[in-house]
């Protein structure tokens, strides 16, 4: 395998993600140094809306927490967090951020000359995505003596009925209530319907571009929208982070036209299910390279591809779009997401992720693949990981697994 | 000399293992293998244990048509220049191993120094899908080393001891520290040695079931690896857990490098000879062919070894 020297070719959108990401880090930073201003840290599938609506510069630490897996220091900072009570077997990003603040370092000061995560004002989150967010928020409004308030959906929902989005509309009321008391401040309501057309906007065109890779061959693989999804994440509501997802739809679709692979000679074409193992992102994309083989689409990066601003309450569509978030969906549903887009992408196999400090963001602990494998036909393979903390993956069993799982569908065909 | 001959190198964590075959022209089949450890450097393993399997198979470097590569050192084995190579993991080549003693045969497990495999094969031979054991030593060979090495003892012992055991004990098998550790306490405790080594073969035995019940039952069994190769009692462990025969290939740690070996000969232009067919194909050494371990190095798969050259099916 990997005998022919095959060259990947660079998007050339990176660049300008980078200057992006850039004056994203710069202007976060100035915001936590500026008396006049006020930053927030949100969750990643929070009502950051709200938050930018109001004024606050909006941060994500969850970012932080994947840097530190992409970077490979997550095994140092997480022994930390256990000094201090929290479980090595709880939420990696949460244990390798807390050990990150208590060794007082950050990779972003060696990215953007900053000192580090910007202090907060205000801590939200929402346990549409799991509990551990809860404990985290906690950690850091207690550390910097910031005001922490939470969502609490109600979960594993198979529909997403009127009462649940009028519950949580209920709860995100509250919260604008609770900032606009605590900070005097008035949400303008146009600007928030504003900033929700905006993030509706920038979450269609992410799942635009996410769609281009149903294309024979894909002009873009998950270890690229890995990279790429950065702004949906953190700029929602942008208009910048808009005109970059234009421009990266515009390429995508320009090298479909032009028949312009990711992975020249694709051979096979795969699921990734669960969360990204972010420290082996360039073992496992070199893997996947060599073996010819496309991972097409994923769980993960189709997460902010939310359905579309209707023009109607924007409460209504922040309660709905966070409520209909795979993670927040029961087993039945989660089932029927994955056949229906396996469908979709046209994929020979899937690989789920069984992420050990991540099980809300893991499928692959009550028999899901095994049903999937038996109705579909479908080979499945279950990797065993973690989302950052490096020491629950071992890359010479994974890359036996990887090349056997294909090897296993060359049998096939 | 005449025919093709085709190298497979097996380059485990504990062992590196050979295969060689030699197709000749009158349909007859030499085989040749050699097994020696592994230590740190996979290239002056795997070199050591093809010359040594040549030198059994009565061939020479020159002669070898292509060679396939396997196992967790994979990467690292050399072979010699000009020879055509592919690298196939370990799961496929036990598979291929397997099968070709046992055509019938639905699942395969290989226990092996680092990893166990359980691997499932469909009705036309292929591999349907597989498991392998976590990040973690337990349920693998490395994990009766370590408990042999704390008791003080070799592991041919521990395997005797536990072909002696007469009840039944179970040992946890999900920590090979805590295992160790749980061995020393039955001891204080009084429990038989016999007793307390054969719980420890029935410990990997129950990780074994784990992996093998997602793919269900159904189906001849056979064990491969070193485990299977050096103690008997890993047989009798999983035939008592999974309440059926376990079938054990006459060289059990060399079914990865045999596979490997049918691979090359198999994936080789010029592979493609009569005498691999019929070696393929042929009825004899299926499923309930008698177990060998006479240990020649010319009767890789016979029922029965007294010296001769056959691939399958004959006396040798």
């Amino acid at each position: 395998m990997g005998e022919t020297a095959v060259k990947r070719i660079e998007i050339e959108a990176a660049g300008r993600l980078r200057a992006l990401m850039r004056r994203y880090f710069l202007d976060l930073d100035e915001a936590a140094k500026d008396p006049g201003r006020r930053v927030a840290w949100c969750t990643s599938v929070g009502p950051c809306e709200i938050l930018a609506a109001f004024g606050f510069a909006v941060y994500f630490p969850e970012n932080h927490g994947a840097l530190l897996g992409t970077k490979k220091i997550s095994h140092e900072m997480i022994p930390r967090a256990a000094g201090l009570g929290y479980s090595a077997e709880a939420c990696s990003y949460m244990n390798s951020d807390i050990g990150c603040d208590l060794l007082g370092c950050s990779p972003l000061r060696a990215m953007y000359g900053i000192e580090g995560p910007p202090r907060p004002d205000l801590l939200v989150y929402s346990t549409n995505q799991c509990r551990d967010v809860q404990e985290w928020f906690r950690y850091f409004g207690h550390r910097y003596e910031a005001m922490v308030a939470g969502l609490r959906p109600p979960r594993h929902l198979g529909e997403v009925k009127a009462e649940h989005i009028a519950d949580v509309r209920v709860q995100l009321e509250r919260l604008i209530e609770q900032i606009e008391i605590r900070f005097e401040l008035r949400l303008d309501r146009r600007r928030l319907r504003e900033t929700v057309e905006r993030s509706s906007r920038l979450s269609v065109l992410w799942g635009r571009v996410l769609d281009t890779a149903r294309h024979r061959p894909s002009p873009l693989t998950f270890w690229d929208m890995l990279i790429h999804m950065a702004p949906v994440i953190l700029m929602r509501g942008s208009e910048e982070a808009i005109a970059y997802y234009e421009a990266l739809l515009a390429e995508m679709e320009e090298r479909n036209a032009c028949g312009v692979a990711a992975v020249p000679g694709e051979r096979w074409r795969i699921y990734w299910e669960g969360m990204p193992v972010w420290p082996r992102l360039r073992d496992l994309s070199e893997k996947f390279f060599d073996l010819r083989t496309a991972v097409v689409a994923s769980t993960y990066c189709n997460s902010w591809a939310f359905e579309p601003f209707d023009g109607g309450d924007p409460l209504d569509w922040m309660a709905r779009t966070s409520l209909a978030i795979f993670i927040n969906r029961d087993e039945a549903s989660k089932e029927r997401f994955l056949e229906q887009t396996f469908d979709r992408f046209d994929v020979d196999g899937a690989v789920f992720h069984n992420a050990r400090t991540c099980p809300n963001n893991t499928n692959s602990r009550y028999g899901m693949p095994e049903r999937l494998r038996e109705r579909l036909g479908l080979p499945v393979l279950v990797l065993d990981g973690d989302l950052a903390d490096v020491r629950f993956f071992s890359t010479a069993q994974s890359m036996t697994n990887i090349e056997a799982f294909i090897e296993q569908m060359e049998g096939r065909s | 000399m005449t025919g093709r001959v085709f190298a497979g190198v097996d380059a485990g964590s504990s062992a590196t293992k050979c295969v060689v075959l030699r197709f000749e022209s009158g349909g007859e089949t030499v085989v040749g293998h050699a097994v020696t450890p592994s230590g740190f450097d996979y290239a002056d393993a795997s070199a050591r244990a093809l010359r040594e399997a040549l030198a059994s198979a009565g061939a020479v470097e020159r002669e070898i048509a292509s060679a396939v590569a396997t196992g967790y050192g994979r990467a690292g084995v050399r072979f010699p220049d000009g020879v055509p190579r592919r690298s196939i993991t370990e799961i496929t080549c036990h598979a291929r191993g397997a099968r070709e003693w046992y055509p019938a045969v639905r699942h395969v497990i290989d226990i092996g120094g680092q990893d166990t495999k359980v691997i499932r094969l469909c009705d036309r031979g292929r591999m349907a899908d597989y498991r392998m054991n976590a990040k973690c030593a337990a349920g693998t060979g490395t994990f009766l080393e370590s408990i042999a090495v704390r008791l003080g003892l070799p592991l041919a012992a521990v395997d005797a001891l536990a072909m002696q055991s007469t009840a039944r004990l179970t040992l946890n098998s999900y920590c090979t520290v805590f295992t160790s550790t749980e061995v020393l306490e039955r001891i204080k405790a009084g429990d038989a040695k016999e007793d307390i080594a054969m719980g420890m073969f029935r410990a990997i035995a129950s990780r074994v079931i784990e992996m093998l019940a997602a793919g269900g039952r159904d189906g001849p069994v056979a064990a491969t690896g070193g485990v299977v190769t050096h103690c008997r009692a890993m047989l009798r462990a999983l035939e008592e857990a999974l309440e059926v025969p376990v079938h054990r290939p006459p060289l059990p740690q060399h079914a990865g490098a045999y596979g490997a070996a049918l691979l090359a000969a198999e994936g080789s232009a010029e592979g493609d000879s009569p005498a691999l067919h019929r070696a393929v194909e042929a009825p004899g050494g299926g499923v309930g062919a008698p177990s060998c371990a006479c240990g020649d190095s010319r009767s890789l798969n016979a029922p029965s070894c007294a010296g001769s050259t056959s691939l399958r099916g004959r006396p040798c």
